[in-house]
Protein backbone atom coordinates (compact mmCIF):
# COMPACT_ATOMS: atom_id res chain seq x y z
CA UNK A 1 0.00 0.00 0.00
CA UNK A 2 2.92 2.53 0.99
CA UNK A 3 3.74 1.69 -2.56
CA UNK A 4 0.35 2.99 -4.35
CA UNK A 5 0.39 5.86 -2.52
CA UNK A 6 4.36 6.64 -3.15
CA UNK A 7 3.25 6.47 -6.92
CA UNK A 8 0.20 8.52 -6.62
CA UNK A 9 1.69 11.30 -4.55
CA UNK A 10 5.11 10.76 -6.92
CA UNK A 11 3.12 11.39 -10.43
CA UNK A 12 1.07 14.34 -8.84
CA UNK A 13 4.32 15.97 -8.00
CA UNK A 14 5.20 15.73 -10.94
CA UNK A 15 2.28 17.21 -12.82
CA UNK A 16 2.28 20.00 -10.31
CA UNK A 17 6.50 20.81 -10.67
CA UNK A 18 5.38 21.11 -15.02
CA UNK A 19 2.47 22.98 -14.52
CA UNK A 20 4.64 25.43 -12.24
CA UNK A 21 6.68 26.41 -14.57
CA UNK A 22 4.45 25.94 -18.21
CA UNK A 23 1.65 28.38 -17.01
CA UNK A 24 1.69 31.75 -18.10
CA UNK A 25 0.17 33.54 -14.93
CA UNK A 26 2.45 33.85 -12.37
CA UNK A 27 0.11 33.83 -9.38
CA UNK A 28 -0.95 30.49 -11.13
CA UNK A 29 2.16 29.41 -10.99
CA UNK A 30 2.64 30.30 -7.11
CA UNK A 31 -0.11 28.11 -6.58
CA UNK A 32 1.39 24.90 -8.35
CA UNK A 33 4.61 25.65 -7.11
CA UNK A 34 2.69 25.71 -3.34
CA UNK A 35 0.90 22.16 -4.59
CA UNK A 36 4.19 20.54 -5.62
CA UNK A 37 6.11 21.42 -2.06
CA UNK A 38 2.75 19.77 -0.47
CA UNK A 39 3.35 16.77 -2.32
CA UNK A 40 6.81 16.86 -1.62
CA UNK A 41 5.83 16.74 2.34
CA UNK A 42 3.23 13.94 1.55
CA UNK A 43 6.30 11.98 0.27
CA UNK A 44 7.86 12.87 3.33
CA UNK A 45 5.22 11.41 5.45
CA UNK A 46 5.06 8.15 3.39
CA UNK A 47 8.58 7.90 4.21
CA UNK A 48 7.85 7.67 7.69
CA UNK A 49 10.01 11.23 8.10
CA UNK A 50 6.87 12.84 10.14
CA UNK A 51 9.45 15.86 11.14
CA UNK A 52 10.93 16.54 7.75
CA UNK A 53 7.52 16.37 6.19
CA UNK A 54 5.77 18.87 9.04
CA UNK A 55 8.72 21.47 8.66
CA UNK A 56 8.16 21.03 4.91
CA UNK A 57 4.86 22.57 4.75
CA UNK A 58 5.86 25.07 8.07
CA UNK A 59 8.09 26.59 6.15
CA UNK A 60 8.35 26.23 2.75
CA UNK A 61 4.27 26.62 2.24
CA UNK A 62 3.64 28.67 5.25
CA UNK A 63 6.43 30.79 5.15
CA UNK A 64 8.13 31.11 1.64
CA UNK A 65 4.98 30.40 -0.37
CA UNK A 66 3.17 33.29 1.78
CA UNK A 67 6.53 35.37 0.89
CA UNK A 68 6.22 35.20 -2.65
CA UNK A 69 2.50 35.69 -3.27
CA UNK A 70 3.46 39.35 -1.36
CA UNK A 71 6.39 40.20 -3.59
CA UNK A 72 3.62 39.34 -6.43
CA UNK A 73 0.95 41.30 -5.17
CA UNK A 74 3.62 44.04 -3.95
CA UNK A 75 5.91 44.38 -7.19
CA UNK A 76 4.28 46.86 -9.26
CA UNK A 77 1.97 44.97 -12.39
CA UNK A 78 3.68 41.80 -11.93
CA UNK A 79 0.73 40.17 -11.12
CA UNK A 80 -1.40 42.75 -13.94
CA UNK A 81 -3.05 39.54 -16.20
CA UNK A 82 -1.53 41.73 -19.11
CA UNK A 83 1.83 41.02 -18.48
CA UNK A 84 2.76 36.87 -19.04
CA UNK A 85 5.60 35.48 -18.07
CA UNK A 86 7.18 33.82 -21.04
CA UNK A 87 10.35 31.63 -21.00
CA UNK A 88 12.68 32.61 -23.98
CA UNK A 89 15.22 30.59 -23.38
CA UNK A 90 13.48 27.12 -22.91
CA UNK A 91 16.20 25.21 -25.14
CA UNK A 92 19.40 26.34 -22.26
CA UNK A 93 17.31 25.79 -19.37
CA UNK A 94 16.18 22.09 -21.11
CA UNK A 95 19.59 20.98 -21.36
CA UNK A 96 20.72 22.90 -17.87
CA UNK A 97 17.97 20.51 -16.48
CA UNK A 98 19.34 17.55 -18.43
CA UNK A 99 21.91 17.68 -17.06
CA UNK A 100 21.22 17.83 -13.74
CA UNK A 101 18.83 15.32 -13.83
CA UNK A 102 21.73 13.21 -15.16
CA UNK A 103 24.21 14.13 -12.45
CA UNK A 104 21.37 12.70 -10.07
CA UNK A 105 21.13 9.33 -12.25
CA UNK A 106 24.50 8.91 -11.97
CA UNK A 107 24.74 9.92 -7.97
CA UNK A 108 21.61 7.13 -7.41
CA UNK A 109 22.90 4.49 -9.63
CA UNK A 110 26.70 5.00 -8.50
CA UNK A 111 25.64 4.01 -4.71
CA UNK A 112 24.69 1.04 -2.77
CA UNK A 113 21.63 2.70 -0.69
CA UNK A 114 21.01 -0.36 0.92
CA UNK A 115 23.74 -0.49 2.81
CA UNK A 116 23.52 2.97 3.53
CA UNK A 117 20.15 2.91 5.33
CA UNK A 118 19.13 3.02 8.93
CA UNK A 119 16.87 0.42 10.36
CA UNK A 120 13.41 2.13 11.09
CA UNK A 121 13.48 3.59 14.39
CA UNK A 122 17.32 3.65 14.52
CA UNK A 123 17.22 7.56 13.41
CA UNK A 124 18.34 10.42 16.01
CA UNK A 125 14.84 11.93 16.32
CA UNK A 126 13.78 15.43 17.34
CA UNK A 127 15.64 15.20 20.37
CA UNK A 128 19.20 14.43 18.61
CA UNK A 129 18.58 16.48 16.27
CA UNK A 130 18.02 19.26 18.67
CA UNK A 131 21.33 18.20 20.68
CA UNK A 132 23.21 17.74 17.59
CA UNK A 133 22.53 21.00 16.67
CA UNK A 134 23.33 23.06 19.54
CA UNK A 135 26.71 21.15 20.01
CA UNK A 136 27.73 19.19 17.56
CA UNK A 137 26.95 21.68 14.47
CA UNK A 138 26.79 24.98 16.92
CA UNK A 139 29.09 27.00 14.91
CA UNK A 140 27.27 26.28 11.11
CA UNK A 141 23.95 26.68 13.13
CA UNK A 142 25.12 29.90 14.59
CA UNK A 143 26.70 30.85 11.32
CA UNK A 144 23.31 30.35 9.29
CA UNK A 145 21.69 32.74 12.11
CA UNK A 146 24.08 35.40 11.41
CA UNK A 147 23.53 35.20 7.64
CA UNK A 148 19.57 35.42 8.08
CA UNK A 149 20.07 38.23 10.44
CA UNK A 150 22.59 39.78 7.85
CA UNK A 151 19.74 39.57 5.20
CA UNK A 152 16.96 40.75 7.67
CA UNK A 153 18.82 44.11 8.34
CA UNK A 154 19.82 44.64 4.51
CA UNK A 155 16.01 43.88 3.63
CA UNK A 156 14.88 46.65 5.73
CA UNK A 157 17.68 48.61 4.96
CA UNK A 158 16.91 48.38 1.28
CA UNK A 159 13.10 48.62 1.97
CA UNK A 160 13.58 51.66 3.87
CA UNK A 161 11.60 54.69 2.61
CA UNK A 162 14.06 57.49 2.13
CA UNK A 163 13.04 60.62 4.07
CA UNK B 1 -0.69 -8.69 -3.82
CA UNK B 2 -2.27 -8.39 -0.05
CA UNK B 3 -5.38 -5.53 0.28
CA UNK B 4 -5.03 -4.75 3.42
CA UNK B 5 -9.27 -4.27 3.06
CA UNK B 6 -9.57 -4.08 7.13
CA UNK B 7 -6.76 -1.42 7.44
CA UNK B 8 -8.61 0.38 5.00
CA UNK B 9 -12.03 0.15 6.51
CA UNK B 10 -10.47 1.12 9.29
CA UNK B 11 -9.45 4.22 7.88
CA UNK B 12 -12.30 5.07 6.20
CA UNK B 13 -14.44 5.04 9.68
CA UNK B 14 -12.07 7.17 11.44
CA UNK B 15 -12.45 9.68 8.21
CA UNK B 16 -16.01 9.17 8.36
CA UNK B 17 -15.82 10.11 12.00
CA UNK B 18 -13.66 13.18 11.28
CA UNK B 19 -15.73 14.78 8.58
CA UNK B 20 -18.91 14.02 10.39
CA UNK B 21 -17.59 15.54 13.97
CA UNK B 22 -16.67 19.30 11.80
CA UNK B 23 -19.70 19.01 10.01
CA UNK B 24 -21.86 19.12 13.49
CA UNK B 25 -19.67 20.88 15.48
CA UNK B 26 -19.28 23.69 13.09
CA UNK B 27 -23.58 23.45 12.85
CA UNK B 28 -23.50 23.38 16.66
CA UNK B 29 -20.64 26.62 17.15
CA UNK B 30 -22.98 28.45 14.32
CA UNK B 31 -26.06 28.10 16.78
CA UNK B 32 -24.19 28.41 19.71
CA UNK B 33 -22.53 32.10 18.72
CA UNK B 34 -25.85 33.08 18.04
CA UNK B 35 -26.84 32.97 20.54
CA UNK B 36 -24.51 33.72 22.77
CA UNK B 37 -24.48 36.57 20.84
CA UNK B 38 -28.04 37.28 21.70
CA UNK B 39 -27.94 36.59 25.28
CA UNK B 40 -24.88 39.04 25.65
CA UNK B 41 -27.12 41.49 23.57
CA UNK B 42 -30.24 41.03 25.70
CA UNK B 43 -32.47 39.56 22.94
CA UNK B 44 -33.35 36.28 22.35
CA UNK B 45 -31.34 34.91 18.91
CA UNK B 46 -32.86 32.28 16.57
CA UNK B 47 -36.27 31.07 18.41
CA UNK B 48 -38.44 29.62 15.27
CA UNK B 49 -36.87 26.49 14.12
CA UNK B 50 -37.29 23.69 17.02
CA UNK B 51 -36.58 24.02 20.97
CA UNK B 52 -34.71 27.62 21.25
CA UNK B 53 -33.68 27.50 17.84
CA UNK B 54 -31.93 24.70 17.69
CA UNK B 55 -32.00 23.46 14.36
CA UNK B 56 -31.46 26.69 12.96
CA UNK B 57 -27.85 25.79 11.51
CA UNK B 58 -29.82 22.46 10.06
CA UNK B 59 -31.87 25.29 7.93
CA UNK B 60 -29.33 27.49 6.83
CA UNK B 61 -27.23 24.23 5.40
CA UNK B 62 -30.25 22.96 3.75
CA UNK B 63 -30.71 26.92 2.44
CA UNK B 64 -27.27 26.89 1.06
CA UNK B 65 -27.00 23.85 -0.39
CA UNK B 66 -29.74 24.70 -2.51
CA UNK B 67 -28.05 28.14 -3.38
CA UNK B 68 -26.93 29.12 -6.66
CA UNK B 69 -22.99 29.36 -7.06
CA UNK B 70 -21.91 32.51 -8.23
CA UNK B 71 -18.83 33.35 -10.22
CA UNK B 72 -18.40 37.16 -10.06
CA UNK B 73 -17.04 38.01 -13.51
CA UNK B 74 -13.41 38.99 -14.02
CA UNK B 75 -12.31 36.48 -11.47
CA UNK B 76 -9.57 34.30 -11.97
CA UNK B 77 -11.64 31.21 -11.99
CA UNK B 78 -9.35 28.73 -11.35
CA UNK B 79 -7.73 30.45 -8.02
CA UNK B 80 -11.39 31.62 -7.41
CA UNK B 81 -12.68 28.24 -7.42
CA UNK B 82 -9.23 26.18 -5.67
CA UNK B 83 -9.31 28.82 -2.63
CA UNK B 84 -11.78 27.50 -0.68
CA UNK B 85 -10.32 23.44 -0.44
CA UNK B 86 -7.00 25.33 0.50
CA UNK B 87 -9.20 27.05 3.65
CA UNK B 88 -11.25 23.50 4.13
CA UNK B 89 -9.09 20.51 3.81
CA UNK B 90 -6.28 22.18 6.47
CA UNK B 91 -9.04 22.57 9.18
CA UNK B 92 -9.91 19.04 8.67
CA UNK B 93 -6.51 17.46 8.79
CA UNK B 94 -5.54 19.03 11.78
CA UNK B 95 -8.29 16.46 13.56
CA UNK B 96 -5.61 13.69 12.81
CA UNK B 97 -3.75 14.85 15.85
CA UNK B 98 -6.87 15.85 18.29
CA UNK B 99 -6.58 13.88 21.28
CA UNK B 100 -10.04 13.18 22.32
CA UNK B 101 -8.98 10.31 24.62
CA UNK B 102 -6.33 8.26 25.56
CA UNK B 103 -7.09 5.71 23.11
CA UNK B 104 -9.28 7.80 20.92
CA UNK B 105 -7.19 9.75 18.42
CA UNK B 106 -7.28 9.22 14.89
CA UNK B 107 -3.03 9.19 14.97
CA UNK B 108 -0.84 10.05 17.31
CA UNK B 109 2.30 11.16 15.30
CA UNK B 110 5.23 11.96 17.26
CA UNK B 111 5.14 15.26 15.74
CA UNK B 112 1.45 16.02 16.89
CA UNK B 113 1.83 19.80 17.91
CA UNK B 114 4.22 21.00 15.42
CA UNK B 115 1.45 19.19 12.76
CA UNK B 116 -1.19 21.29 13.97
CA UNK B 117 0.16 24.82 13.46
CA UNK B 118 1.91 23.83 10.06
CA UNK B 119 -1.34 22.24 8.33
CA UNK B 120 -3.23 25.35 9.88
CA UNK B 121 -0.42 27.63 8.54
CA UNK B 122 -1.45 26.46 5.13
CA UNK B 123 -4.53 28.07 5.12
CA UNK B 124 -3.24 31.63 4.67
CA UNK B 125 -2.82 30.50 1.24
CA UNK B 126 -6.07 29.68 0.29
CA UNK B 127 -7.53 33.10 1.97
CA UNK B 128 -5.33 35.08 -0.25
CA UNK B 129 -6.40 33.25 -3.00
CA UNK B 130 -9.55 34.18 -2.40
CA UNK B 131 -8.86 37.56 -2.23
CA UNK B 132 -6.69 37.70 -5.29
CA UNK B 133 -9.16 35.81 -7.34
CA UNK B 134 -12.30 37.40 -6.57
CA UNK B 135 -10.93 40.07 -8.92
CA UNK B 136 -12.88 42.62 -6.31
CA UNK B 137 -10.90 45.79 -4.31
CA UNK B 138 -12.60 44.85 -1.03
CA UNK B 139 -11.79 40.84 -0.90
CA UNK B 140 -7.73 41.45 -1.99
CA UNK B 141 -7.59 44.01 1.01
CA UNK B 142 -9.52 41.63 3.38
CA UNK B 143 -6.85 38.97 2.02
CA UNK B 144 -3.83 40.80 2.21
CA UNK B 145 -4.82 41.90 6.17
CA UNK B 146 -5.84 38.58 7.06
CA UNK B 147 -1.98 37.24 5.19
CA UNK B 148 -0.23 39.92 7.22
CA UNK B 149 -1.88 39.16 10.79
CA UNK B 150 -1.79 35.43 10.70
CA UNK B 151 2.27 35.44 9.68
CA UNK B 152 2.80 38.01 12.28
CA UNK B 153 0.62 35.88 15.38
CA UNK B 154 2.12 33.01 14.03
CA UNK B 155 5.63 33.70 15.72
CA UNK B 156 4.27 34.66 19.54
CA UNK B 157 2.29 31.29 18.69
CA UNK B 158 4.95 28.87 18.04
CA UNK B 159 6.96 30.64 20.81
CA UNK B 160 4.49 30.14 23.20
CA UNK B 161 3.26 26.64 22.02
CA UNK B 162 7.37 26.35 22.91
CA UNK B 163 7.30 26.67 26.62
CA UNK B 164 4.59 23.98 26.94
CA UNK B 165 7.05 21.64 24.76
CA UNK B 166 10.03 22.71 27.20
CA UNK B 167 7.90 21.91 30.16
CA UNK B 168 6.48 18.34 28.58
CA UNK B 169 10.01 17.17 26.70
CA UNK B 170 7.76 16.20 23.92
CA UNK B 171 5.83 17.18 20.94
CA UNK B 172 3.35 14.65 20.61
CA UNK B 173 -0.42 15.68 21.85
CA UNK B 174 -0.94 12.37 23.79
CA UNK B 175 2.73 13.13 25.63
CA UNK B 176 2.17 16.73 26.33
CA UNK B 177 -1.94 15.26 28.41
CA UNK B 178 0.18 12.46 30.02
CA UNK B 179 2.82 15.06 31.06
CA UNK B 180 0.37 17.09 32.60
CA UNK B 181 -0.82 14.15 35.04
CA UNK B 182 0.89 15.43 38.08
CA UNK B 183 -1.28 19.00 37.44
CA UNK B 184 -2.38 21.21 34.91
CA UNK B 185 0.49 23.20 33.05
CA UNK B 186 -1.98 26.07 33.49
CA UNK B 187 -0.65 26.11 36.99
CA UNK B 188 2.82 27.06 36.23
CA UNK B 189 3.55 30.63 36.21
CA UNK B 190 6.03 30.78 33.13
CA UNK B 191 3.12 28.68 31.57
CA UNK B 192 0.00 30.91 32.42
CA UNK B 193 2.15 33.64 30.58
CA UNK B 194 2.56 31.00 27.73
CA UNK B 195 -1.30 30.62 27.96
CA UNK B 196 -1.90 34.29 27.41
CA UNK B 197 -0.32 35.18 25.03
CA UNK B 198 -0.99 32.09 23.16
CA UNK B 199 -4.77 32.66 23.86
CA UNK B 200 -4.56 35.89 21.82
CA UNK B 201 -2.19 35.19 19.06
CA UNK B 202 -4.29 32.20 18.57
CA UNK B 203 -7.70 34.59 18.53
CA UNK B 204 -5.73 36.35 15.79
CA UNK B 205 -4.95 33.27 13.91
CA UNK B 206 -8.43 32.43 13.76
CA UNK B 207 -9.59 36.48 12.18
CA UNK B 208 -11.84 37.03 15.46
CA UNK B 209 -13.02 39.86 16.77
CA UNK B 210 -11.00 42.24 18.49
CA UNK B 211 -9.08 40.70 15.83
CA UNK B 212 -11.52 40.93 12.64
CA UNK B 213 -9.94 43.76 10.93
CA UNK B 214 -9.62 40.99 7.58
CA UNK B 215 -13.45 40.90 7.74
CA UNK B 216 -14.34 44.19 9.08
CA UNK B 217 -17.78 44.29 7.92
CA UNK B 218 -18.52 48.27 8.44
CA UNK B 219 -15.24 48.91 6.10
CA UNK B 220 -14.33 45.93 3.82
CA UNK B 221 -17.90 43.45 3.27
CA UNK B 222 -17.19 40.76 4.09
CA UNK B 223 -13.19 40.60 3.61
CA UNK B 224 -11.94 37.81 1.51
CA UNK B 225 -15.23 35.88 1.11
CA UNK B 226 -17.59 38.60 -0.24
CA UNK B 227 -17.51 36.98 -3.76
CA UNK B 228 -17.94 33.90 -3.01
CA UNK B 229 -21.85 31.89 -2.44
CA UNK B 230 -23.63 28.82 -1.76
CA UNK B 231 -21.50 25.94 -1.13
CA UNK B 232 -18.40 27.78 -1.72
CA UNK B 233 -19.16 30.00 0.85
CA UNK B 234 -20.28 27.68 3.46
CA UNK B 235 -16.72 25.90 3.17
CA UNK B 236 -15.09 29.34 4.46
CA UNK B 237 -17.81 29.36 6.81
CA UNK B 238 -17.65 26.07 7.92
CA UNK B 239 -13.45 26.06 8.20
CA UNK B 240 -13.71 29.35 10.29
CA UNK B 241 -15.52 27.24 12.86
CA UNK B 242 -13.54 24.51 12.37
CA UNK B 243 -10.64 26.16 13.01
CA UNK B 244 -11.94 28.03 15.83
CA UNK B 245 -12.85 24.51 17.55
CA UNK B 246 -8.76 23.59 16.71
CA UNK B 247 -8.01 26.77 18.97
CA UNK B 248 -9.76 25.76 21.87
CA UNK B 249 -8.89 22.34 21.48
CA UNK B 250 -5.51 22.98 21.33
CA UNK B 251 -5.65 25.28 24.49
CA UNK B 252 -7.51 22.64 26.38
CA UNK B 253 -4.69 19.94 25.34
CA UNK B 254 -1.98 21.99 25.82
CA UNK B 255 -2.87 23.93 28.95
CA UNK B 256 -5.77 22.61 30.95
CA UNK B 257 -4.90 18.55 30.38
CA UNK B 258 -6.49 17.42 27.43
CA UNK B 259 -9.23 14.46 28.44
CA UNK B 260 -7.31 14.27 32.07
CA UNK B 261 -10.02 14.24 33.96
CA UNK B 262 -11.78 12.24 37.04
CA UNK B 263 -15.29 10.19 37.51
CA UNK B 264 -16.56 11.26 33.43
CA UNK B 265 -14.88 9.52 30.14
CA UNK B 266 -12.01 11.15 28.65
CA UNK B 267 -14.00 12.37 25.67
CA UNK B 268 -16.59 14.19 27.99
CA UNK B 269 -14.03 16.33 29.45
CA UNK B 270 -12.35 16.75 26.46
CA UNK B 271 -15.55 18.17 25.12
CA UNK B 272 -16.04 20.10 27.58
CA UNK B 273 -12.96 21.62 28.35
CA UNK B 274 -12.75 22.76 24.96
CA UNK B 275 -16.52 24.44 24.62
CA UNK B 276 -15.61 26.06 27.72
CA UNK B 277 -13.03 27.81 26.18
CA UNK B 278 -14.81 28.34 22.92
CA UNK B 279 -17.77 29.85 24.90
CA UNK B 280 -15.14 32.50 26.79
CA UNK B 281 -13.70 33.21 23.39
CA UNK B 282 -17.18 34.45 22.08
CA UNK B 283 -18.05 35.94 25.50
CA UNK B 284 -14.81 38.35 24.44
CA UNK B 285 -15.47 38.30 20.82
CA UNK B 286 -19.42 39.90 21.84
CA UNK B 287 -17.77 42.45 24.98
CA UNK B 288 -14.64 43.90 22.60
CA UNK B 289 -14.62 46.46 19.72
CA UNK B 290 -12.22 45.52 17.05
CA UNK B 291 -8.71 46.95 16.68
CA UNK B 292 -7.10 48.76 13.93
CA UNK B 293 -4.62 47.72 11.70
CA UNK B 294 -1.50 48.98 13.25
CA UNK B 295 -2.35 48.78 16.18
CA UNK B 296 -2.93 44.93 15.44
CA UNK B 297 0.58 44.80 14.32
CA UNK B 298 2.22 46.72 16.59
CA UNK B 299 1.40 44.69 19.45
CA UNK B 300 1.95 41.45 17.25
CA UNK B 301 5.57 42.73 17.16
CA UNK B 302 6.93 45.26 19.62
CA UNK B 303 4.46 43.60 22.86
CA UNK B 304 3.74 39.42 21.96
CA UNK B 305 6.63 38.49 20.37
CA UNK B 306 9.79 39.95 22.64
CA UNK B 307 7.52 38.52 25.58
CA UNK B 308 7.35 35.51 24.67
CA UNK B 309 11.01 35.41 23.70
CA UNK B 310 11.57 36.10 27.13
CA UNK B 311 9.14 33.59 29.09
CA UNK B 312 11.11 31.42 26.06
CA UNK B 313 14.54 32.01 28.27
CA UNK B 314 13.17 32.33 31.76
CA UNK B 315 11.22 28.86 31.40
CA UNK B 316 14.67 27.60 29.92
CA UNK B 317 16.62 28.75 32.94
CA UNK B 318 14.03 27.09 35.04
CA UNK B 319 14.61 24.05 33.84
CA UNK B 320 18.34 24.12 33.65
CA UNK B 321 17.98 25.01 37.52
CA UNK B 322 16.15 21.60 37.94
CA UNK B 323 18.14 19.98 36.40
Amino acid sequence: MTETVFYIIAVSLCVFAVLSVTVKDVFHSAVWLALALLSVAGIFLSLDAAFLGVIQVLVYVGGIMTLFIFAIKLTARIGDRSIRQVSQQSVCGGIVSAGIFGVFLIIIYANQWNDMMLPPGQGIGLNGLGKALLTTYALPFEFISVLLLAALVGAIVIGKVKQ
Amino acid sequence: MNFPVQELLKLAAKGGFVLGFVAVSAMFLIWLERKVSAWIQNRKGPMMTGPQGAFQSVADTVKLLLKENIVPSGADFFIWWLAPFFVAIPAVMAFVCMPFGPHHIVYDLNVGILYICSITSVSVLGIFMAGWGSNNKYSLLGGMRSAAQIISYEVPLLLSVLVVVMEAGTVSMQGIVHAQEPGWFILKPNVMVAFLIYLISATAEVNRVPFDIPEAESELVAGYHTEYSGMKFAMFFVAEYTNFFIISATTATLFFGGWLGPWAPSPVWFLLKAYGIVFFLMWVRWTLPRLRMDQMMTFAWKVLTPLALVNVLVTGWFLVRKG
